[in-house]
């Protein structure tokens, strides 16, 4: 049976345009314990990074030029599994619910609004995690039937 | 308005440059006109010449030379400033995450750039470490410096001082941000209603009518503001925007126009616990109030039983706006009391009740399915089968071949 590995060791990619708000959740992420952080400004960078990177989780701006958030999430749908829980937290200014419908349609599994509280981003991202991990232990892990409870 | 560095001295130069050519070639055209060129070989043309060519050539190789020091210095300057913008933003994260404990360093004046960076982080993080950060502010004076501005000045810098205040969330702004509700200048009167609104989202309620929301809503009652423009301030306030919300829609008093916004606001923030509030407008004389009235119901996905009644009697609205609206809400209601009420609208004279009717029936579960599939297939009336058919396509309950055999079209 393989190790549950701890969260703090979890990968995390930070894709948003306004550098002000990587440092931010670079230095949160960092405080709390989190060692495996990386991130972009360049939207369009993100794809490649993800490939190279392979993260567990991955934090991502809506509004960004260029490419913005939902065409970063098209095109990571191809890269991520059907059966894979690879959540995507979305941090975004916009509070309109049709917005959180499209992200959520687009494959988004969770919304932090800006301005944001640092313990409800590090809850969030925990509690995604955990998820993530939960998913990656039954996959390599299955539980055999009848044993389930 | 000049927006980079040294734009004017470019636009100067760029005059003198060409002014100066101008006038050489008018002194050339005009020695020809006169009939002093009869022999354009002779020296003083070609004196003429020479000068001008070399006078252009020296010219263009100024504006050359300038352009690229322009392009070269600016590129510098960027280099610099993204280098000061990182090293503020470092210095500010580095406040906002500190330990509680430690004291809110102060430096003697903070530089535009400084200011800039810690505004852009409040729009990013609340709670204790934006407390901080405000503090921060405050005790480098920069909430004075914005007030004093805010007040006087220019309007581009009043603006300025409206948008920082608006970024920076500062409690002590709010009230010099409410008197600019009554500005002459619609601009000025628009950033105040959104940075007012920004301020109040962050500001613990305070009951009372010497509250901050009391003291909001007297402001927006008595502004001349758009009604964009108070939808979008009521959308600012976020988690906030509740108690606004219920304590507008409970005004007897209010302006249409004020209740069609919060109608509007409470469904399009999807305050759900407004229901209440929001379907009492259902019976208002006015019709795009009980359209906005069912509009919020349906974004809200409830309708409160007190209001069913009135929601079944406007679904026969003599207003085909209300009847759409109504039909949209009726597929929050239980489906043995929404489809009656709906079913005789397949065949109402409007395409949009029809396709409201018809739309709403087929959310209603397997009864509401079957009740369009009897309407695509027996309908008297040709308007309502398609109808019934188009919405039975659109949710996969029927096949392209089997729509062409119900409606008879090839």
């Amino acid at each position: 049976m393989q190790a549950t590995p701890r969260l703090t060791d979890a990968r995390i990619l930070v894709v948003d345009d306004e550098r002000v708000n990587v440092v931010l959740l670079e230095r949160i992420l960092d405080q709390d314990g989190y060692r495996n952080v990386k991130s972009v400004t360049d939207p369009s960078e993100a794809v490649a990074l993800f490939d190279q990177f392979e993260p567990d989780l991955v934090l991502l701006d809506l509004h960004m030029p260029k490419l913005d958030g939902f065409a970063v999430m098209k095109l990571l749908e191809d890269r991520i599994s059907r059966d894979t829980f690879l959540p995507i937290l979305i941090l975004t200014a916009d509070i309109r619910p049709e917005i959180k419908r499209r992200a959520l349609a687009a494959g988004a599994k969770d919304f932090v609004t800006k301005p944001f509280d640092r313990t409800e981003v590090l809850l969030r991202i925990q509690n995604l995690l955990e998820t993530r991990f939960l998913h990656l232990r039954v996959r390599h892990d299955p539980v055999p039937e009848g044993q389930a409870t | 308005m000049w927006r980079r560095y040294g734009d004017a001295l470019y636009t100067l130069l760029t005059l003198a440059v060409f002014g100066f050519e101008t006038i050489a070639l008018g002194v050339l055209s005009l020695s020809f006109l006169l009939g002093k060129a009869s022999g354009i070989a002779s020296t003083p043309v070609e004196a003429i010449l020479l000068s001008v060519v070399i006078s252009s050539a020296s010219a263009l190789a100024l504006l050359g030379l300038y352009l690229l020091s322009y392009h070269f210095i600016s590129a510098m300057r960027d280099r610099h400033q993204a280098g000061q913008v990182d090293a503020w933003t470092e210095w500010w994260v580095a406040l906002a995450l500190a330990s509680p404990d430690e004291p809110v360093e102060g430096r003697n004046r903070l530089p535009r750039v400084a200011v800039d960076s810690v505004l852009s982080l409040l729009e990013a993080v609340k709670g204790e470490e934006g407390d901080r950060l405000k503090e921060a502010l405050a005790g480098h004076g920069v909430d004075r410096q914005f007030l004093k501005r805010v007040n006087t000045g220019h309007l581009t810098a009043r603006l300025d001082a409206i948008e920082g205040l608006g970024k920076a969330r500062l409690p002590q702004a709010l009230d010099a941000l409410l008197t600019l509700f009554a500005h002459a200048k619609p601009v000025v009167r628009r950033m105040a209603a959104r940075a007012a609104a920004g301020t109040l989202a962050v500001m613990a309620p305070e009951p009372g009518p010497n509250g901050p929301h009391a003291r909001f809503i007297r402001a927006i009652r008595h502004a001349d503001l758009q009604p964009g423009v108070v939808q979008e301030a009521l959308l600012l306030l976020e988690t906030r925007a509740g108690p606004i919300l219920r304590e507008l829609l409970a005004d007897p008093e209010l302006p249409h126009t004020l209740r069609w916004v919060a109608l509007e606001t409470s469904g399009r923030l999807g305050l759900a616990d407004m229901a209440d509030q929001v379907a009492a407008s259902s019976t208002h004389p006015d019709p795009e109030l009980r359209a906005a009235t069912f509009r919020a119901l349906r974004r809200l996905g409830a309708v409160p039983e007190e209001a069913e009644a009135q929601l079944l009697r406007a679904v026969e609205d003599e207003v085909d706006f209300v009847r759409v609206q109504a039909a949209h809400a009726a597929a929050f209601l239980a489906a043995e009391t929404a489809i009656p009420a709906l079913e005789p609208r397949l065949g109402d004279p409007s395409w949009w009740v029809r396709r409201a009717a018809a739309g709403s029936m087929a959310r209603l579960g397997e009864v509401g399915v079957a009740a369009v599939r009897r309407a695509a297939e027996n309908h008297p009336e040709q308007a309502a089968r398609e109808m019934a058919v188009q919405i039975l396509l659109e949710a996969d309950e029927l096949t392209p071949a089997a729509a062409r055999l119900a409606t008879g079209v090839a």
